[in-house]
């Protein structure tokens, strides 16, 4: 399957000073946002969230979200203030074999002594650039209605 | 054989997608489970070409037997899914209408009547299995694993078989127990306490593999006091296993038999056990005399539940549970004769435990062969599905946790696997 993630924005999820936040959604669909730095994209494409704590609102989350098919979102935000959003489903849960065993050494030699419960595995279905500027001006072109009139009126108050 | 010349043995995908579609607040992936440790499942040729002895667990020595009276130790132990479920299930005759685990692509897929499923995982080999005690008996016959969790199995034998009809009705340990003796030879009869704690401290350096022990066997009448002797066998062992340990509690469970106050306190304060479990097996006292009777003489139902309770107050609530075999309120031909009122009688009971601190858990029925109830049926999915919920729903109103014996601690019960959700 082809990723949504182009190599410039995985290599924007990796940079440790990417802001990242990670929105879930409880089994009656409370969302949940937590700014996280356990965020890496794979070779494949695919994203993976590494959940240190068993009893987090985002590993419950997470759960509900491959129980039910539910997508969840990933909000990054780099140094030089690009921002992306990225929508994504949860294919896998890792929590034991060979793999699992890797991410748990490979991630206790980068965060020292936390426990690894979960390595989530989420397959991204969509990325959308949220440039601020961007979206004003398209928003101008596009869709004339979205303002308020005094904006554009010859004797606008100050 | 390959599943495309036996998909016609498998007959019950259109049950299961009518009873889950009448559940929709019940996840999928635990109803499949449910469905495949009621069905059991084939491996195919295909399957099987792809299990390497090296790296995949084979089927170990365990505590209670085979579907089919057979054992295969060189077939898979169990399977994972994507989720991290753990299906514990054991391979099914044919004409039990089991799932497929077959090759795909290079991979492995449950399949039934033709659909592919899930995609599924065999369990990891741990790297102890492979290695000897100093004593030179295989670590894989002194313990024995879950993807997260090591086992050690001090009896195959209950004391409650000595007497004729005294085994419960669902059991096979003891049966079992011999069937195995001639296929793992060297297995100890109980795991001497040296050999457990090599073992332990050999399993512990596989890091990221194990988070909980769980230690059981079968009941042991004797002592001073009924059980004394069984509960000296579980402080030995558990002190052997905390030699590794540099706290003094550590995560632990013990399926045990009923213990009164003074012997829960010794395990309590004289070892590192952290859960407590005694399994009244149904939740209704004129069943339990017909079904468990050994345990019924030798304690009684409302004191086997008393002492659930009492235990409440040595190890906390949330750290005592009682497992119910799910499905023998209905054997034939004493049990509840409607799934609505075997429901009914069962969360009733359940409630009252919970109310009292203690978690009910079910396993889904296998009737062994091996067993008094080896020729009958478990009931419908959708009466597992409705357990399964009834037991998360009253450790919710409850608020019980049931962290020692959930999805990745045991992986067993269906209702504890909800608890991810808690």
């Amino acid at each position: 399957m082809t990723s949504a993630v182009t190599s410039g924005v995985a290599a924007l999820i990796n940079d440790r000073d990417t802001t990242k936040v990670l929105v879930t959604t409880d089994a009656s669909g409370v969302p949940h946002a937590a700014v996280t730095d356990f965020v890496q994209c794979g070779e494949d494409g695919r994203i993976l969230y590494f959940e240190p704590l068993e009893s987090s609102v985002a590993n419950r989350n997470l759960t509900a979200s491959i129980w039910f098919d539910r997508q969840v979102s990933i909000a990054l935000r780099t140094p030089a203030d690009e921002r992306f959003h990225i929508g994504a489903r949860p294919l896998r849960a890792l929590v034991a074999g060979p793999a699992f065993q890797r991410h748990y050494d490979a991630f206790r030699a980068r965060f020292g002594d936390l426990d690894l419960a979960t390595v989530w595995v989420l397959q991204p279905e969509r990325v959308d650039d949220q440039d601020f500027e961007q979206a004003r001006r398209r928003q101008a072109e596009d869709r004339p209605f979205f303002q308020h009139l005094d904006r554009i009126a010859r004797h606008a108050s100050p | 054989m390959g599943f495309a010349q036996l998909k016609d043995v498998a007959p019950g995908r259109r049950e299961f997608n009518e009873t889950v579609s009448g559940h929709p607040d019940f996840p999928q992936l635990i109803a499949l489970k449910i469905d495949v440790q009621r069905r059991g499942v084939h491996y195919t040729d295909q399957a099987l070409s792809m299990v390497d002895a090296e790296i995949h667990q084979l089927r170990s020595a365990n505590i209670f037997g085979t579907r089919d009276a057979v054992l295969r130790p060189q077939l898979p132990d169990s399977l994972l899914l994507r989720d991290g479920t753990s299906i514990v299930v054991d391979p099914s005759p044919l004409d039990h209408d089991p799932y497929f685990v077959d090759l795909i692509d290079g991979r492995l897929f449950l399949v039934d009547a033709g659909e592919v499923l899930e995609e599924v995982d065999l369990w990891h080999k741990p790297r102890f299995y492979d290695k000897f005690t100093r004593s030179g008996i295989p670590m894989n016959l002194v313990a024995q694993a879950r993807p997260q969790r090591i086992n050690l199995f001090l009896s195959s034998y209950c004391h409650f078989w000595a007497k004729d009809d005294g085994g419960c009705k669902f059991c096979d340990i003891v049966n079992f127990g011999k069937q195995q003796k001639s296929i793992f030879a060297g297995k100890p009869n109980r795991p001497r306490p040296a050999d457990i704690a090599e073992t332990v401290r050999e399993a512990l350096r596989e890091r990221g593999r194990f988070t909980t022990f769980c230690i059981t066997g079968g009941s042991v009448l004797k002592g001073g006091e009924l059980f004394d002797v069984e509960v000296s066998h579980y402080i030995e062992t558990l002190q052997a296993i905390g030699e590794n340990f540099s706290t003094r509690k550590f995560p632990s469970q013990i399926v045990a038999s009923a213990f009164n106050e003074r012997q829960l306190s010794r395990l309590y304060e004289e070892t590192g056990l952290s859960s407590y479990t005694t399994d009244l097996e149904v939740l209704d006292e004129r069943l339990f005399q017909w079904i468990c009777p050994g345990k019924a003489e030798h304690v009684g139902y409302k004191e086997w539940r008393s002492r659930l309770i009492r235990a409440v107050d040595i190890f906390g609530r949330g750290y005592v549970n009682t497992g119910i075999v799910g499905g023998i309120e209905l054997a034939r031909p004493h049990g509840f004769r409607t799934e609505a009122e075997g429901l009914a009688r069962t969360l009733d009971e359940a409630e009252f435990l919970a109310e009292n601190g203690v978690s009910t858990i079910h396993t889904v029925w296998v009737p062994r062969p091996g067993s008094t109830f080896g020729d009958q049926t478990a009931p419908s999915l959708d009466y597992y599905i409705r357990l399964a919920k009834g037991l998360h729903a009253l450790r919710v109103k409850y608020r019980l946790r049931v962290d020692f014996d959930d999805y990745r601690r045991c992986g067993n019960h269906p209702d504890t696997d909800l608890a991810r959700l808690l």
